[in-house]
């Protein structure tokens, strides 16, 4: 009988020891999920595309969506870009009647984001650079840039993602244009 | 000697298993921490920034999500009715009351993925708030089913669970001070083909 009850705490103890492992094991692999995801934004688009060139995300392009949870009447594209080589220049001519843009760091956090009302005359045109490149950039305004958004984010590698909002069936061919002359390069200063 | 090694199996097996299936369960539910709930919708308004809690960020890494950001809009999810029953594919539901201030809206029904569910028709399963037709008091009335039905008619199709996802695109409410005092529609079914 002794034996039994020394037995069944040993079990208890093993359960307990396990929980508390358990809680441990929780917090540990909740905080590494995003170090080492190979499922996340970044590494999809790596796969689909190379840095500076726009990818469509939604699925109208052919072939499956590159990141899920686009909106059905939405549009998307999205650029990889490295601010360790310079800064980047998005640029996007012609009116929709809405687009909006967000700039994603490597591991998907959005840093900033702004829409058609806040782009001068409604058109595209912006500029993401290091707070480093900002100061450079400001002695010494090129001609070319003064109508630009200057996005600074303290980031090195980063997405730019552009939405456009598509009413009905009329306006894809006018969304899809208005993406297919978007470009997204690096701007030399 | 025997039952020592099986005492510490037993442990690290419940400490393994365990840990690893709460984050699991933890991360796929919809409702979760740092959700706001307002009627029967779910949104997550810091999800994708780096104020995010980490069962957010481990969301995003982990489905590849770029979440919406601030002057973007807001998405909302519901997963429930009125009267707290899943909601159903092969049912009926109306979608009646305010929508709060955005420059537009939209609203699409949606499978277990959030992704848009399959009609198989021209027609997409989703609507917009510049092409919906508007009571007297400016409130909105939808439809959602499988039949044409008069007014605004949301089309889905087949069966199984639903989500409804609503976005307000470009709105004072996705910054967080405005969202508590926000009223959105109400979800009430109708009827299911069984």
């Amino acid at each position: 009988m002794r034996s039994f009850y020394a037995a069944m705490r040993g079990l208890l103890h093993a359960v307990l020891l396990g929980l508390l492992g358990a809680g441990i094991v929780h917090i540990a692999v909740l905080l590494l999920v995003p170090e080492f995801s190979e499922r996340d934004a970044w590494s999809r688009l790596s796969m689909a595309s190379d840095l500076y060139k726009m990818t469509r995300l939604d699925a109208e392009a052919g072939g499956a969506p590159v990141v899920k949870s686009v909106d059905p009447l939405f549009y998307a594209t999205a650029c990889r870009f490295d601010l360790g080589e310079g800064m980047v220049r998005v640029k996007a001519p012609g009116h929709v009647p809405f687009w909006s843009v967000s700039v994603y760091d490597r591991s998907g956090h959005n840093i900033y984001s702004f829409n058609d009302h806040t782009a001068t005359g409604g058109v595209l045109d912006a500029v993401v650079l290091t707070p480093a490149q900002m100061i450079d950039v400001r002695k010494d305004l090129p001609e070319d840039l003064q109508g630009a958004i200057f996005v600074e984010a303290p980031i090195e590698e980063g997405i730019f993602v552009i939405r456009a909002f598509v009413p009905d069936s009329s306006w894809k061919p006018i969304v899809s244009r208005f993406f297919e002359q978007s470009s997204c390069e690096l701007q030399d200063f | 000697m025997l039952k020592t090694a099986f005492l510490t199996l037993l442990s690290l097996a419940i400490a393994i298993v365990g840990g690893g299936g709460s984050v699991w369960y933890a991360l796929k539910i919809q409702d979760g921490v740092g959700a706001i709930r307002i009627g029967q919708w779910t949104a997550f308004p810091d999800i994708g920034t780096p104020a995010a809690d980490p069962y957010s960020k481990a969301r995003v890494a982990r489905e590849g999500v770029l979440a919406l950001g601030r002057a973007e809009g807001l998405s909302f999810v519901a997963e429930r009715d009125a009267a707290g029953a899943e909601l159903k594919r092969e049912c009926t539901y109306t979608i009646e009351g305010d929508f709060p201030t955005a420059r537009f809206w939209t609203l699409y029904a949606a499978d277990q993925s959030l992704g848009v569910v399959e009609t198989g028709k021209p027609r997409l399963a989703a609507l917009q708030s510049y092409g919906v037709v508007r009571q007297p008091d400016n409130s909105v009335i939808i439809s959602a089913g499988h039949h044409p039905m008069p007014g605004n008619w949301l089309l889905t199709d087949g069966f199984g669970r639903m989500y409804f996802v609503l976005t307000f695109y470009d709105t004072p409410i996705a910054s967080s001070t405005g969202l508590s005092d926000v009223s959105l529609p109400h979800i009430v079914k109708v009827g299911c083909n069984a």
